[in-house]
């Protein structure tokens, strides 16, 4: 009478049955996405996407599966040693496959592929670039003046006119604050190269700043040539946008330069980093659920006996979902381009 | 306790193993191959048919389901009914335009940027 199956096992694919609709909310609502939009971002230059790593990944996750029903074999044939070391080895590849997953998503970071990071037209590109550059101008000004509760224009003015350092730190009636000014001009008197280069860089991301309010910068010249601060596929950047690049990856001033990103719009780039990331992170969080499951397993150690074999069975159905979901994931991430 | 292990023979998964190693090495080629394809669509239908068989591979074999009774259906069916269900209710809104489109992202007027001056949080001031 009834299914002739553990109830463990029924659950468990009851779990996978809404596990399937939770994946398919997603999955299904980024195919939905990518066909309504025309121009979705596709090339590897753009996405930072590596079908290697998501090959890798992928035989990393079938060659896991495969230990788990072993395993599992082993478990119904009381071979429990073997099925511990297979277990075991299931668990390292897991760890294999965050690993490269990392990886991949610091690459993301490093190239601000983030959700709500990314320019979607060249007016928002130049306003981002505009932001960096004063974030990088506001890093080289802390490295010179390292006083934060002053006003950035305060600090520019004393970088500019050190006499005007001197006479604030005067003026200035709190004792513990004047030391700390002291020691920051006294700083600055050996620094008078690192203050030349902050000049000019800052008076380089001014004028920038001024004429993108006036509307007078491209982010693209119209001509076919490229340079080295142009982009590699013959849409160089505009006079402007060149000069400003250079100044912040001039001599001393590129330590301060790490936030800045060449400005490359990219349509439906938000939508594309929200979707790949929603649909890698909730499948990293399911891998790392089944370390879980298997941990318990191996934490058993000798004891792993006859009473573990249900347990295993239905780990092993959880990790091979995940591993199911990945299949699905490498092509439509990776692969598929329209 | 025990399912019905015995009742069928031992499934093959080493083979079924090399099966999908071979499957995801088409993919790669497929990918490697694509400017061969006649389109994107046609290289989307052969990763995604590659896809389909590693999954049914990976279903039958590695979970089981290919010795198991009708209870899978009676489980399986409103859940691949829903999944079905899902992206082709969202597919004519969505994914389908029935009129001209323009890029959405509209260009922000720079002049309207309020830009405060270099981090201070007050308001702008020329230098």
């Amino acid at each position: 009478m009834g299914i002739n199956i553990p109830n463990s096992k029924l659950c468990m694919w009851l779990f996978l049955g809404t596990e399937i609709m939770f994946f398919t909310a997603f999955i299904g609502s980024y195919l939905v996405l990518r066909m309504g939009s025309p121009g979705w971002p596709s090339d590897p230059k753009d996405t930072h996407i590596l079908v290697l790593a998501g090959g890798i990944n992928t035989f990393v996750l079938i060659l896991s599966s495969y230990f788990v029903v072993v395993a599992h074999e082993a478990m119904t044939e009381a071979n429990y040693r073997k099925a511990w070391n297979f277990l075991a080895g299931t668990l390292a590849l897991s760890f294999v496959f965050l690993g490269i997953k990392a990886v991949e998503y610091y690459g993301k970071f490093d190239h601000d592929i983030v959700p709500g990071h990314i320019a979607e037209n060249d007016t928002q590109a130049l306003q981002k670039l505009e932001r960096e550059l004063i974030a990088s101008r506001e890093g080289f000004l802390t490295d010179l003046v390292p006083l934060r509760q002053v006003s950035s224009e305060q600090r520019v003015g004393w970088v500019g006119n050190l006499d005007s350092f001197s006479t604030a730190i005067a003026a200035e009636s709190d004792e513990s604050k004047k030391t700390e000014m002291q020691a920051a001009y006294e700083s600055l008197q050996s620094r008078t190269d690192d203050i030349a280069a902050f000049q000019t860089f800052s008076t380089a991301v001014t004028t920038y700043r001024d004429s993108l309010r006036k509307g007078e910068i491209e982010l693209h010249a119209h001509s076919e040539a490229s340079s080295e601060d142009g982009e590699a596929d013959g849409h160089a950047y505009g006079e402007q946008v060149q000069t400003v690049l250079a100044a912040a990856r001039a001599d001393k001033v590129s330590a301060f330069s790490g936030g800045l990103h060449d400005p490359h719009p990219m349509v439906y780039g938000n939508v594309f980093a929200s979707c790949y990331f929603i649909m890698t992170g909730f499948h990293a969080i399911h891998v790392l659920v089944g370390m879980l499951l298997f941990g318990i397993v191996l934490l058993q150690g000798s004891r792993l006996d006859g009473q573990w074999v249900d347990f295993v069975e239905n780990s092993g159905l959880y990790w091979h979902f995940v591993d199911l979901v990945w299949i699905f994931l490498f092509p439509l991430i990776y692969i598929v381009q329209f | 306790m025990a399912d019905n292990h015995e009742a069928h023979s031992h499934p093959p998964y080493g083979f079924i193993f090399v099966l999908l190693c071979g499957f995801t090495a088409l993919s790669w080629i497929a990918d490697e191959s694509k400017d061969l394809m006649p389109s994107d669509a046609a290289l989307a239908v052969v990763v995604l048919a590659i896809a389909v068989m590693k999954a049914t591979c990976v279903l039958l074999y590695f979970m089981h389901l290919k010795f198991e009774r009708a209870w899978k259906y009676i489980l399986l069916a409103p859940t691949t009914i829903l999944a079905i269900g899902l992206p082709l209710a969202l597919l004519p809104d969505i994914g389908v335009h029935y009129y001209d489109i323009d890029v959405p992202q509209s260009p922000i007027d720079p002049h309207a940027f309020d830009g405060s001056d270099i981090g201070s949080g007050h308001s702008t001031q020329d230098h």
